[in-house]
């Protein structure tokens, strides 16, 4: 059957991933190769598969549940999107983790997580696609958890906010077919009124929750530190983004019925705009690359879904464009760091510096995808985050000014990243430091190239993949390629950008390094004490829910604990009052025993008798 | 072989069995052991071998007619026999693993004795087509569970049991005087009867409600369930089996035969029955996130998870008991690994306070992977079984308009991710406290590692129970 090759996304990870599981850890080569040849295989399938329409099913289920996959333009562009950095990665990893005892299982997981990512990105049943997306909650446990010793905290903290979000999903599909009886995407058509409301809000939860948006968030800079880099770089940076972002102009643009003057997109809108300005400013204060870059990664979301939730063809254009933008940069710069976390030893910006001179490879990766994240013309993210702004204003200027400031917050962070890592003295002791081996360049070489060839030839992106998805009819015949239509919009960015330089300099300036070029902003009055609480989790929606928990737990452990005293105490004080009782009657003779037990028994018999007759 | 056979068989042999049992014993140790497992999996064999009538739709029974309504029936339809060949494939896996646990202990022959008589009084409540030898098989698990959870003779121990004995056999003299309304008004305990005369007609509330008192007692529900974790103290293959896998799915065993394929539950009564398991689910999940003993915290979950089981079955829709039933099978396997996972942490380390445990998945690897795959399970997680009974439970509640209850239960399951993450993190991830302990029984490991592999062929191969679970709602339901 022509169909099944719809199947070969999922299954030929997965088989690649059991194959490896099997080896032995020491065949180190073989796990490498199988890796890195699966990977390759997968993408080589997946460019086959682009532009294709193709569906499979099995026998449904019923209920609507049912197995079936749909490759169409949009979800064709996700797999293949997820396949090119899976390879890339691989590649990547194959260096980094070279070392490193757990790199079978991360290779085991990784591909096992583009295999549910495949599958969830393919179904057209949501139950179908519940499956693989919540599947993923043990790859994410597995990947976070060989970081370290002490990683499982985090590991446990990713999966249990990411358990709530898959729960909340699984709430939601459960809602959609008691509205609608059916289960199939491409057949849901669900008005966001009344209890339509509620499912549109907890589909949403569990696709900004995948996505990293807030406040689902708070585990991904903990991640940041105790997972394994090319972790980082796979899935918060590509795959939550790619899948979160996916369901959700999925949600918006097919599943419900959504118009812009709807409650609902006012939603998306300011939870779009809270994560962008709260996640950089967090981003800002940072002192290790990449704890740093996880902020990043939060508040990049905020951009993405700042865009769908306008619902204007510029912003759901935008927003679908900085996803893949941001995919691209924020894995490479995270590759930086990983270049940095192996070549210097460490990834704490107190020890690092003067690194452009030894790893200028890695130096220009940086520039570039940082000039990409920041916006600034003609890199990739600069389109796309220029279409943001345009739908934002289109829809409120508080949208747009949210945008800006976000702007301007990443660009300054990332002037000072760049200045402590690359540009200030070297503080580290072991010199020289050398350049990152070349598996590991390769990747971020690709990435960055790419980075311009999207910006400076943004048609090519944005006609190929990005604006067929909205189909001409949702676009209202507009082309959103070659340069930003609104040339005052273009002017603000720049001297946006062009203020977030001097104040780059203005911090060096009063503080002398490049680490300390935000200081100036971190100890603001006011600001200094609400970033410390920040800092400390006294903000972290987790920290929060734990505790109601805990809380909740509590109660009902007394509430529990009282039941259990009336049966051990209360009960018996009572039954003992009825036996003092009962005793007299125990007078020991067997006649008046006979006497009782031929009563009870005539009364029984009486009973069923009447009953009989009755009945 | 004839269906009625078969059926005669899946009953009688752990029934008569179960006495020969103690006498092989005092000839043999190995051939006993060999002769329980045999008998406990002899109703297994036959209970799968009744499935395929049972699919045709075709209700074997055996009956014997005695005067006053007190026939003796056994019916094998669909419900019955999904039932029977859950728990008595659950049985054979921990009589397995029994051989090697029991052996470091006393009065191995009583041992095999109840465990096999158990399952085999197990089989004859869920074959019963008749109200009164349904309480008599009723009965008899609550005696069997009573010298079980007692079996280690301390006095703490007989307290326990006796606590676990007095609180089901109240629960089941209230559902035998409810089993008495509902004679008065039929004139006849046999199912088949009683079903005719209440067509259309509701039962007597009162009925009902001493009904649900005997059901929730042997369930475990609130607020009579502070008996199962107490009953922990058992050996713990009989926590698996009594705790996870048989005896507290009897209650809602008998709570689908009765309410959903016997006679139908006035409106009522579907609304009050979820708010009783939400409450349950919530206390006892909550109960589970603050103790600190391992197999007492895995009772609470099992409290919990009955909730969610009652609440399939209690909203009136058919995705819910579909879903409940799934759960019977998916939690049955999961709760039976987490317990005899927990049976090999504690023979090996002789601790069960977690926060003495600690980096244990260093040492036993195989345990540790299986009791996580387990823990996946019982949350939901896919592609493991549990996910699949979860979400349908769920969409119960949703489509009998109860979306209250539904997310009230949302953040149950939201507690089940807690606590049994923080029992997986403190077992077996951290620091080791010292306590350096390795899996040494083989026969025990695999045990679980089938209840791991089983909940995740089950996940992927979900078409298969899910077809025969939807079969028998449908014969259920009368469609």
């Amino acid at each position: 059957m022509l169909t099944n090759v719809l199947l070969l996304p999922i299954t030929v990870p997965t088989a690649a991933a059991l194959l490896i599981l099997m080896l032995p850890k020491k065949f180190r080569a073989a796990i490498d190769a199988i890796s890195l040849f699966g990977s390759f295989l997968i993408l080589l399938l997946s460019i086959l598969l682009f532009k294709r329409n193709l569906s499979y099913s099995m026998p449904a289920l019923g209920f609507g549940i049912e197995f079936s996959l749909r490759l169409y333009h949009f979800s064709g562009f996700i797999v293949l999107a997820a396949a090119f950095f899976v390879f890339l990665i691989t590649l990547y990893s194959n260096a980094f983790l070279r070392e490193k005892s757990y790199s079978k299982q991360f290779y085991v997981y990784l591909l096992l997580s583009l295999a549910f990512i495949n599958g969830a990105v393919l179904s057209d049943n949501l139950v179908s696609m519940l499956f693989f997306w919540e599947g993923m909650l043990i790859t994410l446990f597995g990947m976070i958890y060989i970081g370290g010793k002490r990683s499982f905290k985090t590991a446990t903290k990713a999966f249990i906010i990411a358990g709530v979000g898959d729960l909340c999903l699984m709430l939601g599909v459960a809602i959609c077919f008691y509205i609608s009886g059916t289960l199939a995407i491409s057949k849901l058509h669900i008005p966001i009124s009344g209890i339509g409301g509620a499912a549109f809000i907890l589909l949403m939860m569990g696709a900004i929750a995948k996505a990293g948006s807030m406040p689902f968030h708070t585990w991904i800079p903990d991640a940041a530190i105790d997972a394994p880099l090319p972790f980082m770089a796979i899935v918060p940076a590509s795959f939550e983004k790619l899948l979160g972002i996916y369901f959700l102009s999925r949600i918006s643009l097919d599943i419900f019925e959504m118009s812009p003057d709807s409650w609902a997109s006012m939603t998306l809108m300011i939870i779009g705009s809270i994560t962008i300005v709260f996640a950089v400013s967090m981003a800002l204060i940072q002192k290790n690359y990449k704890r740093l870059l996880s902020y990043h990664a939060i508040s990049q979301v905020g951009y993405m879904i700042l865009g769908i939730g306008t619902l204007v063809p510029a912003g759901i254009v935008g927003g679908l464009f900085h996803m893949i933008n941001n995919v691209m940069y924020k894995s490479c710069l995270f590759l930086t760091g990983g270049a940095v976390e192996k070549q210097a030893g460490t990834t704490d910006l107190e020890k690092l510096g003067g690194l452009k001179k030894y790893m200028p490879v890695t130096f220009i990766c940086y520039v570039i995808t940082a000039a990409s994240i920041s916006g600034v013309p003609p890199f990739n993210g600069f389109f796309s985050k220029e279409l943001v702004c345009e739908g934002a204003l289109e829809r409120g200027f508080i949208f747009y000014l949210a945008a800006i400031i976000g702007a301007f917050l990443t660009a300054a962070s990332f002037l000072k990243l760049g200045h402590a890592a690359f540009l200030d003295k070297s503080k580290n002791g072991k010199l020289p430091i050398k350049e990152a081996p070349i598996r590991m360049l390769i990747p971020m070489i690709a990435i960055a190239a790419l980075c311009v060839l999207f910006g400076v030839w943004n048609s090519l992106p944005l006609k190929l993949f990005i604006q067929p998805i909205l189909g001409q009819e949702r676009l209202g015949g507009r082309d959103f390629s070659g340069m930003p239509h609104n040339s005052l919009l273009v002017v603000i960015t720049i001297m946006v950008l062009l203020g977030a330089l001097l104040n780059h300099r203005y911090g060096v300036k009063k503080h002398g390094s490049g680490l300390k070029a935000a200081e100036h902003i971190h100890h603001a009055p006011v600001l200094s004490y609400i970033f410390n609480k920040a800092e400390n989790g006294y903000f972290d929606p987790y920290n929060i829910g734990l505790n109601i928990s805990y809380g909740f737990s509590k109660v009902a452990f007394l509430f529990d604990r009282a039941i259990d005293w009336v049966y051990n105490v209360f009960i018996i004080k009572v039954s003992k009052v009825f036996t003092a009782a009962a005793r007299s009657l125990n007078d020991g003779s067997y006649k008046s025993y006979i006497i009782w037990s031929l009563l009870a028994t005539g009364a029984v018999v009486i009973f069923l008798i009447k009953s009989m007759i009755g009945a | 072989m004839k269906n009625e056979t078969l059926l005669l068989l899946t009953v009688s042999v752990p029934v008569v069995g179960a006495f020969i049992v103690p006498i092989v014993g005092r000839v043999s140790e190995k051939l006993r052991n060999l002769l329980a497992l045999a008998f406990v999996s002899t109703s297994f064999i036959c209970s799968l071998c009744l499935i395929p009538s049972a699919l045709s739709g075709k209700v074997t029974s055996i009956a014997i007619a005695f005067p006053l309504g007190f026939n003796f029936v056994l019916t094998a339809d669909c419900l019955a026999v999904f039932m029977a060949a859950v728990s008595s494939f659950i049985s054979s896996v921990i009589v397995l693993y029994s051989f090697d646990y029991i052996s470091h202990y006393p009065n191995r022959d009583e041992y095999y004795l109840m465990v096999v008589l158990f399952l085999g009084s197990m089989m004859g409540l869920v074959f019963s087509g008749n109200l009164i030898f349904l309480y008599i098989f009723w009965e008899l698990t609550a005696i069997v569970s009573w010298r079980l959870i007692g079996f280690f003779r301390e006095k703490h121990h007989v307290l326990m049991a006796d606590k676990a004995f007095l609180v089901t056999v109240f629960g089941a003299l209230a559902m035998l005087v409810g089993f008495l309304f509902i004679y008065q008004k039929t004139g006849s305990f046999d199912l088949l009867v009683i079903k005719e005369n209440f067509k259309g007609v509701p039962v007597p509330d009162i009925a009902v409600l001493l009904i649900l008192v005997g059901i929730l007692s042997k369930s475990a529900t609130l607020p009579f369930h502070t008996w199962l974790p107490d009953a922990g103290i058992a050996p713990s293959p009989v926590t698996a089996l009594l705790h996870a896998a048989v005896l507290v799915k009897i209650g809602v065993y008998v709570f689908a035969r009765l309410f959903i394929s016997t006679f139908s539950l006035d409106a009522a009564w579907h609304v009050l029955i979820p708010i009783i398991a939400a409450t349950s689910a919530l206390v006892s999940a909550g109960a589970a996130l603050v103790e600190t003993d391992m197999k007492r915290v895995i009772a609470y979950s099992t409290v919990s998870q009955i909730a969610f089981i009652f609440l399939g079955f209690s909203v009136n829709a058919e995705i819910g008991i579909v879903g409940s039933l799934l759960y019977i099978l998916m939690h049955g396997l999961a709760k039976g690994g987490l317990f005899l996972c927990a049976g090999i942490v504690e023979q090996n380390t002789k601790e069960r306070d977690i926060t003495k445990m600690g980096g244990l998945i260093a040492t036993m690897p195989l345990t540790a992977v299986s009791f996580l795959a387990c823990v996946f399970s019982v949350m939901g997680v896919p592609p493991f079984g549990g996910f699949f009974s979860k979400y349908m439970v769920f969409s119960g509640a949703v489509t009998s308009g109860q979306v209250g209850i539904a997310v009230t239960f949302l953040f149950g399951a939201v507690l089940t991710i807690l606590y049994l993450l923080r029992l997986f993190n403190h077992i077996f991830l951290g620091e080791s406290h010292g306590k350096i302990a390795k899996e040494e029984s083989v026969l025990m490991v695999s045990s679980v590692m089938i209840f791991a592999l089983v909940s995740l062929a089950c996940g992927i191969y979900i078409k298969y129970p899910f077809l025969f679970a939807q079969f028998a709602t449908k014969q259920m339901l009368g469609m």
